[in-house]
């Protein structure tokens, strides 16, 4: 019998290859040289979960001084005009170093190219310019008491006014609402049968009158999100994102640049990097050197998911499925790292204990383990679009 | 039109989100000897377990804790119940009222108060009396602040050795867990121990310290496993998503099954380790050791699901989960963690010896 010749099965999901652009080499170096000008300055802490709990306006400031706070915006709209791929470099190595970068990630990551894409020229005009210098800083209203994963179940009402609407409702969730300068809000304008029709999204002013903001503290004490009440606040015309009714495909047509990011594989690295530091005092162990290593090839193996979902996002595709399957491998990656850390090294999780020292940096990324696989939409929802993607396919 | 840069005033009140797990830990922590007193043995108070008379069975007490932790009980409960007190009655000292704690220090320095005059033997060995002199630390003693004796094992120039201490005596540095329960640094320079505080143990009563103290540690984990399992089972009855309570979903009824099954492999352990306790011998520590690793082994999968089904309402202090949640994750390293006591464990454990150990226990 001859052997057959085998060519190989394809993956139902297909992830392109990927290779960074030759300008992305140069500008990793650029950003390792700013972050460790930053270090010096006591700025870049190495703290896990730094994109939801490093708050600094001016590290925002400084870096878009740099061009790298909206660089995926065309440059008449003060972008750097550089494509995903070499975004995804800037972000990476902020995250790895563990950098405040809370104050300005969601106007970067959705607003910015949001509002791009689905905002007016006026709107354009008035809000890029002011994210790509690290001085306009948004949070994200979708969710609300009842509308968790059922986000369509919105219940925050927009009504028709003579220049305008008028918005009622309450958001749950709004990260950073206590901070920020604006909102991107989906509210009701009509009432239908379906109800993914009827939605829309508003670019809501947070000092506008009627915008009421209620702290909720997380269970270590922080104060990172908020109930963002909305007690009948005007919101003119000229701020209705995209076309009225047209909110649930905005709002989902957008989830592969939210879903898979480094931010959803990184989040607790710099507690990998700490662990790393506390071995070098001694000499690791054989078994300590295994986990350390099957831990590495996890990081490296979705990293390279994530940004092949980059690479399909730099080409104009829309990789939904690719991106909702990065975010659950990456966030459950988040959480494991955690776990298999203090058990490398066990070391009780000291809130308590000096700042930045390891004991202290496990309390911190342990505290905000529960979040990693909730945020953006979780992990149960996201396998049944998975799953529901190759019943398409 | 300019977007509004942050140098314009802002009418919220700016609140930089930095960590405040201190400060709030310690405002609810911070209660002295009479709260936790109240809270151990007042049975009108809404926290409140009746702390069992002092005869109770190993396994009434691991009951008593159990339902402790359930509860998240504010004061040393299983510290006073499941450690101290059968310690102080195993070494013969009058059993004080109130809220005890314990701290298990091999490091102490310790000399006798009033040495020999004819030392036989190495210079100091011996004493007039038995009262001694003790320098070191205690490290992170649970709700030192709030005690009114630390039942101390230790080693003196003669051998181990049990006496009381009253926190007072300390320099106290206060310290927290995750969960923000009291676990504060005592610092001892040659304080005085009157010899009627004192008492020579064998080193078996040394070896029941450490088995006790992580017993009560498993004990109360089975209790916050328990309260997860409530507290979730509930949730998911109650909150509706797309038209439907969150228990009717598949991929909720499975990880919640999960969840129901590990607390009941830890509760089982923790049962399993009661009558042993109360025999002692090998049986005891390889019956203590597999719950303690169980419970501190399982700790990590019972949050993560209670979490993870509690959505984002259970990661705030809005929601009593964390209440479970962040004294599993304390509980499982304290008084050794499953590493520790899973080398201990199986360091005991040769061929012959595996069946017959684990079928020691019914
Ligand atoms: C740290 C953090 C930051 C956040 N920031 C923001 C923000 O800035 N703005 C904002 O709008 N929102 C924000 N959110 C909210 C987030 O989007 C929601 O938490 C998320 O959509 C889940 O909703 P829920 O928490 O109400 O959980 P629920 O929807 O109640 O879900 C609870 C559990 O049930 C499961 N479940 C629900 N439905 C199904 C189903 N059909 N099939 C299988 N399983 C199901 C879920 O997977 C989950 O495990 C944030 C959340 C976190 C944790």
């Amino acid at each position: 019998m001859s052997p057959s010749v085998l060519s190989p099965t394809p993956s139902p999901i297909a992830f392109p290859d990927v290779a960074l652009p030759e300008s992305a080499r140069g500008l990793r170096h650029e950003v390792r040289a700013f972050l460790e000008e930053e270090r010096a300055l006591g700025t870049v802490l190495g703290r896990p979960d730094s994109w939801l709990a490093g708050w600094d306006p001016g590290f925002s400031r400084r870096l878009a001084e740099r061009g790298w706070v909206g660089m995926a915006l065309p440059v008449e709209y003060g972008g750097a005009g550089r494509g995903f791929l070499d975004r995804y470099v800037v972000i990476e190595e902020l995250l790895a170093a563990g950098a405040p970068v809370s104050a300005h990630w969601v106007s970067d990551r959705q607003a910015g190219p949001s509002i791009l894409r689905h905002g007016t020229e006026e709107q354009r005009r008035f809000f890029l310019p002011g994210i790509a210098a690290g001085q306009c800083f948004f949070s994200i209203g979708m969710s609300e008491k009842g509308s968790g994963s059922d986000l369509a179940s919105v219940a925050t009402r927009a009504e028709r006014t003579a220049d305008g609407w008028r918005l009622t409702g309450t958001k749950m969730w709004t990260g950073g609402a206590h901070v920020n300068d604006y909102a991107i809000v989906l509210a009701r304008t009509d009432d239908t049968d379906d109800k993914h029709a009827g939605l829309s999204q508003f670019l809501v002013d947070l000092r506008a009158p009627g915008v009421r903001i209620e702290p909720i503290r997380l269970m270590s004490g922080e104060h990172r999100f908020n109930a963002c009440h909305f007690e009948g606040v005007d919101v003119p015309d000229g701020m209705v994102l995209g076309r009225r009714g047209d909110g649930w495909q905005q709002v989902t047509g957008e989830l592969a640049f939210e879903r898979s990011g480094p931010e959803r594989y990184l989040s607790t690295f710099p507690l990998l990097v700490s662990l790393l530091r506390e071995l070098e005092r001694g000499s690791a162990t054989a078994a300590q050197l295994t986990e350390v290593g099957i831990l590495t090839a996890r990081l490296h193996s979705v990293r390279r998911l994530s940004l092949a979902v980059a690479a399909s996002l730099d080409a104009g595709a829309s990789p939904d499925i690719q991106a909702a399957l990065v975010k659950d491998l990456g966030t459950r990656l988040e959480g494991t790292l955690v776990d298999t850390v203090r058990g490398i090294l066990p070391t009780p999780a000291d809130p308590h204990a000096t700042p930045g020292s390891h004991p202290e940096l496990l309390a911190f990324a342990l505290l905000h383990s529960p979040g990693y696989t909730l945020r953006g939409g979780t992990n149960e929802i996201l396998r049944g679009i998975i799953t529901r993607g190759l019943e398409q396919h | 039109m300019e977007p509004r840069t942050e140098t314009q005033t802002n009418t919220h009140t700016i609140d930089t989100g930095a960590p405040v797990i201190s400060a709030d830990a310690y405002d609810t922590a911070a209660f002295h000897a009479a709260d936790a007193i109240a809270v151990v043995t007042n049975t009108t108070a809404p926290d409140a377990v009746a702390l069992p008379s002092e005869d109770a069975s190993t396994a009434e007490l691991l009951t008593a804790v159990q339902e402790a932790g359930h509860r998240a009980v504010p004061a040393p409960f299983a510290e006073t119940a499941l450690v101290a007190r059968p310690l102080l009655r195993r070494a013969g000292l009058p059993v004080p009222e109130g809220p005890l704690s314990y701290a298990i220090a091999p490091d102490l320095t310790i000399r006798y108060a009033r040495p020999a005059a004819s030392a036989v033997g190495s210079a100091g060995c011996l004493g007039e009396d038995d009262s001694l002199l003790v320098t070191g630390a205690l490290h992170r003693v649970p709700w030192a602040r709030a005690v009114t004796e630390v039942v101390v094992l230790a080693t003196a120039p003669s051998g181990p050795v049990l006496f009381t201490l009253p926190p007072g005596r300390a320099v106290l540095t206060p310290g927290g867990n995750l969960a923000g329960e009291p676990r504060d640094d005592l610092h001892l320079a040659a304080v005085e121990i009157p010899a009627s505080q004192v008492r020579r143990i064998t080193p078996e009563v040394l070896e029941e310290a450490g088995l006790r103290a992580a017993l009560a540690r498993s004990a109360l984990i089975a209790g916050a496993a328990e309260r997860c399992v409530d507290l979730t089972v509930a949730h998911t009855g109650a909150r509706t998503q797309f038209g439907r309570p969150l228990s009717r979903f598949q991929a909720v009824k499975q990880e919640e099954a999960r969840l129901i099954e590990e607390a009941a492999l830890v509760r089982a352990a923790v049962g399993a380790a009661a009558a042993p306790l109360d025999t002692g011998g090998p049986v005891a520590h390889g019956a203590v050791a597999a719950a303690k690793t169980q419970a501190s082994a399982s700790a990590a999968e019972i949050a993560r699901i209670a979490h993870q089904l509690h959505g984002a309402i259970g990661i705030t202090r809005l929601n009593p989960l964390h209440l479970a949640t962040t004294r599993l994750w304390s509980w499982r390293d304290e008084d050794g963690d499953e590493t520790y006591w899973a080398r201990r464990l199986a360091r005991s454990l040769t061929a012959t010896t595996l069946w017959p150990s684990l079928a020691a226990t019914p």
